[in-house]
């Protein structure tokens, strides 16, 4: 969380489908907030679920996912397999106390640049609400 | 279960030609201690025993030994490696079998059908440990403790342990030979456990994970006990990348403890190994068995069943829940 309150997402987003999808966004002019820090990735399916754990612990309020929709993947089946996973990590979060609102996980294609806008203001807005999550960062160590 | 029978049985096993050792429990060397056994010859197999304090999972060792590589010229030891389950233990054989970490021509699975194992934290602090070798049998309503030449009874439900309360699948599933008739199932008790950390909200279960990790020392006994933890690669021990610093702290510690209840999902058969050796005392089985409750909720699935079965992971189905996507 910076000063003045506002969160830092990390967005993992497929090549395929939902990085053309916040390009789209952006070229059609669409606002949406700036807090999101976009990782591209080939596929969901290469999303380790690990990514999520470690983004929160390396300075993410909010962690959001997004790929194509189910039988749109680019790799045919990998965000099959990402959902699988991802929806196994958030029942772990949660049941170690890991505010759900911290990690979201979305489907926008290539012409949704209307969607993307509105997944990211929620993942902003709900990771807003949910808060600084100092608690869980990386130690580090100043020698 | 009939002593004689196992040591019988077991003799006739470790004589065979294509088998190189039998792995079962043994007496340990006081109080309530029982050993793993390694037996190569007749000898070894009349110290063989299956008592209520066999808790360990001796599956475990199917992975855990180590394979050097042959000199050139050596041919491989393709001998089998005979094994003694009980319920539980047969799942982590299994479960083995769908990743592909043993083969099936490999091992010689000896079921024993478990009446139920005693938790050897409560035992010992009602009846403390002696220095003389003690001893516990099953009686029809629960176990006989002798210690010292003084027997007590002592009902089930006392001395019962968590595992075994929970336990649907007290016989072995798998086996190339049975030891005895089937147990008669019981009805597995409500999981007390889960149910407390998850009616707390979500900041109250992160205080109490936070207290319990806290006290983790990072010893990965967790690890190393587990049947199922056995990549050789393990990504706690990684360098590069680092997934998890090695720094004894929270953050390292939850990080940790995430990430492997995270890779038992769907795997985890539920034997309770993690949980005992723990010197720290964190209820992990609470964290695996919740994911396990959610795997076999949320997607049917339940581990270490069918050996043709797909791995959890590296599987999917179309219409699997998605009800958590934007
Ligand atoms: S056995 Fe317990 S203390 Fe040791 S690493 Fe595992 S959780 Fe931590
Ligand atoms: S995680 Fe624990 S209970 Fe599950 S298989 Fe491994 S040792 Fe057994
Ligand atoms: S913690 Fe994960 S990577 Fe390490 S041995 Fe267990 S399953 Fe493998």
């Amino acid at each position: 969380m910076s000063a003045n309150n506002e969160p830092n997402i990390v967005a993992f987003l497929c090549n395929w489908c939902s990085y053309a999808g916040a390009d789209l966004a952006g070229t059609s002019r669409v606002h949406y907030p700036s807090n999101v820090q976009v990782i591209r990735v080939m596929c969901t399916g290469r999303v380790n679920p690990l990514y999520v754990m470690n983004a929160l612990q390396q300075g993410a309020d909010g962690v959001l996912v997004s790929g194509c929709h189910p039988g749109d993947c680019h790799y045919m089946e990998g965000n099959y397999y990402a959902r699988r996973r991802l929806g196994m990590l958030k029942d772990l979060m949660e049941f170690v106390g890991v505010d759900p609102r911290r990690f979201h996980m979305s489907w926008v294609s290539a012409s949704e640049g209307h969607k993307w806008k509105e997944v990211v203001e929620k993942t902003v807005e709900d990771a807003r609400e949910a808060g600084s999550f100092e608690g869980f960062r990386r130690r580090q160590i100043d020698w | 279960m009939d002593l004689e029978k196992l040591r019988e049985t077991a003799a006739e096993v470790v004589a065979r030609e294509d088998v190189k050792y039998l792995i079962g429990w043994k007496n340990g060397s006081y109080g309530y201690r029982v050993a793993p056994a390694f037996i190569e010859d007749a000898e070894g197999a009349a110290e063989l025993i299956f008592s209520p304090l066999c808790i360990s999972n001796l599956s475990t060792y199917l992975t855990l030994v180590e394979k050097l590589p042959l000199p050139r010229g050596q041919e491989p030891d393709t001998r089998k490696i005979a094994l003694m389950v009980k319920g539980c233990d047969s799942r982590a054989v299994t479960q083995l079998l769908v990743e592909k970490g043993i083969e099936r021509d490999g091992v010689v699975v000896i079921g024993c059908p478990c009446p139920g194992m005693i938790d050897y934290d409560l035992l010992a602090e009602k009846y403390p440990e002696t220095e003389g070798l003690s001893e516990v049998k099953w009686t029809d309503d629960g176990f006989l403790v002798i210690r010292d030449g003084e027997e007590t009874n002592v009902t089930r439900d006392e001395l019962l342990a968590e595992k075994c309360r929970l336990c649907r699948y007290p016989n072995p599933l798998i086996s190339d030979i049975m030891l005895g008739e089937p147990v008669e199932t019981w009805e597995p008790a409500e999981d007390k456990g889960v149910e407390e950390v998850d009616k707390k909200d979500v900041n109250g279960r992160w205080a109490y994970w936070e207290e319990q990790f806290s006290n983790c020392i990072r010893c990965y006994s967790c690890r190393n006990v587990c049947p199922l933890c056995y990549c050789q690669d393990c990504i706690l021990d990684r360098l590069n990348p680092t997934w998890v610093n090695r720094a004894v702290n929270f953050s390292e510690n939850t990080a940790f403890n995430i990430a492997r209840a995270f890779h038992l999902a769907g795997r985890c058969i539920e034997c309770g190994e993690c949980e005992r050796v723990c010197p720290a005392n964190i209820p992990l089985g609470r964290l695996n068995r919740k994911m396990a409750r959610e795997v076999r909720d949320k997607y049917g699935f339940e581990p270490g069943l069918d050996p043709e079965a797909e791995p959890f992971q590296a599987s999917y189905k179309p219409d699997d829940p998605e009800d958590f996507i934007l």
